[in-house]
């Protein structure tokens, strides 16, 4: 199987701080990747560099391939461009517009090979919930809703790889579900997806790779199925939340 | 004391005040920053257009289209040096910065164009119009119809297109956009090269009243600044209505108090306004 999106030894320097210390990550083409870890593991901080996106200032090293072609020195929006779309950690639709003003922003590319279009229609079809909001502000909208705009938006720009950056922060358990179900979904129709989630219980049964990530370096990685007997992801996670 | 003729007065300042301050409130909306050489762009829009009319022998009517494409590149040109500034929203040195560029401005505009007052003449600013008692020119009426139609342009273009979405989402959040396929910087470059070929528009329309000088524009930048702020920072509607209000307030208190105080009583005005409205107003 072809990667999609392929990285080598990024590292990622704030300051002083080695955020992320040497990762590879490959997306096979339509697959589900996870990515998992504690908090300030580099979870963020890399699925941002492979998009070529900060909100700080860091030192970024290491390349990016999309479908082949190198992504480095490319603008975040270059990026977006050529199909490598980031959905943010946290706010990640402007509060200011509405719904419809929001979805608009995005500009679908003219040529959608190798990329994976998604109408207006199809992306009401998946959210029936933001039809009827269509002309609500952002920042009216549910935590639940606005994630949903934010997913929304990213599939308008016919994305070749999708970047998801802990989708399911601040949702309710049924919410989470539902959403990452509808990732499953679509990635089952052929779309590629990296996923970062704090939810390791979630991440495993919808993924078909896991990274575990550990104070910004790779500790593990392997099929789901493997990594749901991994004794540090038994121990560190799935562990302490049954107990 | 003629209460009508007061309330012309009242509109052709007050369009020229919202005129002058229109490029500011789409900058300080659309990209949060502030640009201290807004005055001094004022002052070099209207000598572009009186130097195109001496030297070139050109018409008014061409020359000031003509300054305000050269106002548009000159935006070009700063917002290219300030990008970086811009893009990490350094403000305390952007204030700083376009401070700089304002007395290099004055400074050279003195150089080039002499410390002398010059005659910027609009041919229409002596061709008056009277109703019975009441007095205006033809200048006075394309002033006021100007404004009125880029406010309502700007107004269209900033609720109802893309392109102002797509402004006011660089204004909420510059990164995020990034991440929409927006190019920010690219947007900030246009943001700015609106405001410096407005002010020019503005001072091809207003500087006409008296004659000009290169020291001139620290007044403009001050009304701009009460303007802006009234009407509630980036509101265009706030903005119009502010400066017409402005406008209103300095004849009548001109001709039924002194107009010797009309700037402090203009502040005093905005004092008072602050404290009850403190977001303008156009705050909801």
């Amino acid at each position: 199987m072809t990667n999609e999106l392929e990285a080598s030894q990024i590292v990622v320097r704030y300051g002083g701080n080695v955020a992320v210390d040497g990762i590879d990550v490959a997306v096979p083409a339509g697959a589900m990747v996870g990515m998992v870890g504690a908090n300030g593991a580099g979870k963020s901080t890399l699925i941002n560099a492979l998009a070529g996106w900060s909100r700080g200032a860091p030192v970024v090293r290491g390349s990016v391939r999309l479908g082949g072609q190198s992504m480095d020195g490319l603008a975040p929006h270059r990026r977006a461009e050529r199909g490598l779309v980031l959905v943010p950690e946290g706010k990640g639709i402007f509060a200011d517009l509405t719904v419809s003003e929001n979805l608009a922003l995005v500009r679908p590319p003219a040529d959608t090979s190798d990329r994976h279009a998604f109408s207006m229609d199809d992306i009401y079809t998946l959210f029936p919930r933001l039809a009827e909001r269509r002309s609500h502000k952002g920042g009216m909208l549910s935590g639940g809703e606005r994630q949903m705009v934010a997913v929304s938006r990213a599939l308008r720009a016919a994305p070749r790889v999708l970047l998801l950056d802990e989708p399911s922060a601040g949702l309710a358990p049924r919410l989470v579900h539902e959403l990452l179900s509808t990732m499953r979904a679509l990635v089952d129709r052929g779309l590629s997806l990296l996923l970062v989630e704090q939810n390791v219980r979630a991440t495993l049964e919808l993924v078909d790779e896991l990274y575990l990530l550990e104070r910004g370096r790779l500790v593990a990685k392997g099929p789901a199925a493997a990594m749901k007997n991994d004794p540090r992801i038994l121990e560190a996670y799935l562990g302490s939340l049954t107990a | 004391m003629n209460i009508a003729q007061q309330i012309i007065n009242g509109l052709v300042l007050g369009s020229g005040y919202a005129l002058i301050a229109i490029g500011w409130t789409v900058l300080l909306g659309a990209a949060r920053l502030v640009n201290f050489a807004h005055g001094q762009l004022y002052m070099l829009g209207a000598f572009t257009a009186w130097a195109i009319m001496q030297k070139l022998g050109l018409s008014y009517f061409v020359a000031v289209p003509l300054a305000v494409l050269v106002l548009g590149l000159v935006g070009v040109v700063l917002q290219g040096m300030m990008l970086r500034l811009v893009m990490e929203q350094n403000l305390t040195s952007l204030m700083i910065v376009t401070l700089g560029f304002g007395y290099v401005f004055q400074g050279g505009a003195a150089k080039v164009f002499g410390g002398d007052p010059q005659a910027f003449i609009s041919p229409v600013e002596t061709a008056s119009i009277r109703f019975g008692e009441l007095w205006f020119t033809w200048q006075d009426v394309i002033t006021l119809a100007g404004t009125l139609l880029l406010f309502a342009a700007l107004w269209l273009v900033m609720n109802r297109t893309r392109l102002g979405a797509v402004v006011r989402c660089v204004a909420e959040d510059p990164k995020l956009a990034q991440l929409f396929g927006i190019n920010a910087a690219l947007v900030y470059i246009g943001v700015f090269v609106f405001e410096c070929a407005a002010v020019a528009l503005a001072a091809g329309l207003v500087a006409p009243r008296s004659p000009i000088l290169t020291s001139m524009g620290f007044d403009e930048v001050i009304l701009t600044f009460v303007v802006v702020v009234l009407g509630g920072i980036g509101s265009v509607g706030g903005s119009l209505l502010a400066g017409f209000g402005l406008g209103m307030f300095t004849a009548l208190f001109g001709a039924l108090v002194s107009p010797a105080y009309t700037t402090a009583a203009a502040f005093l005005v905005l004092l008072a306004v602050l404290v009850l409205r403190p977001r303008g107003f156009a705050a909801r």
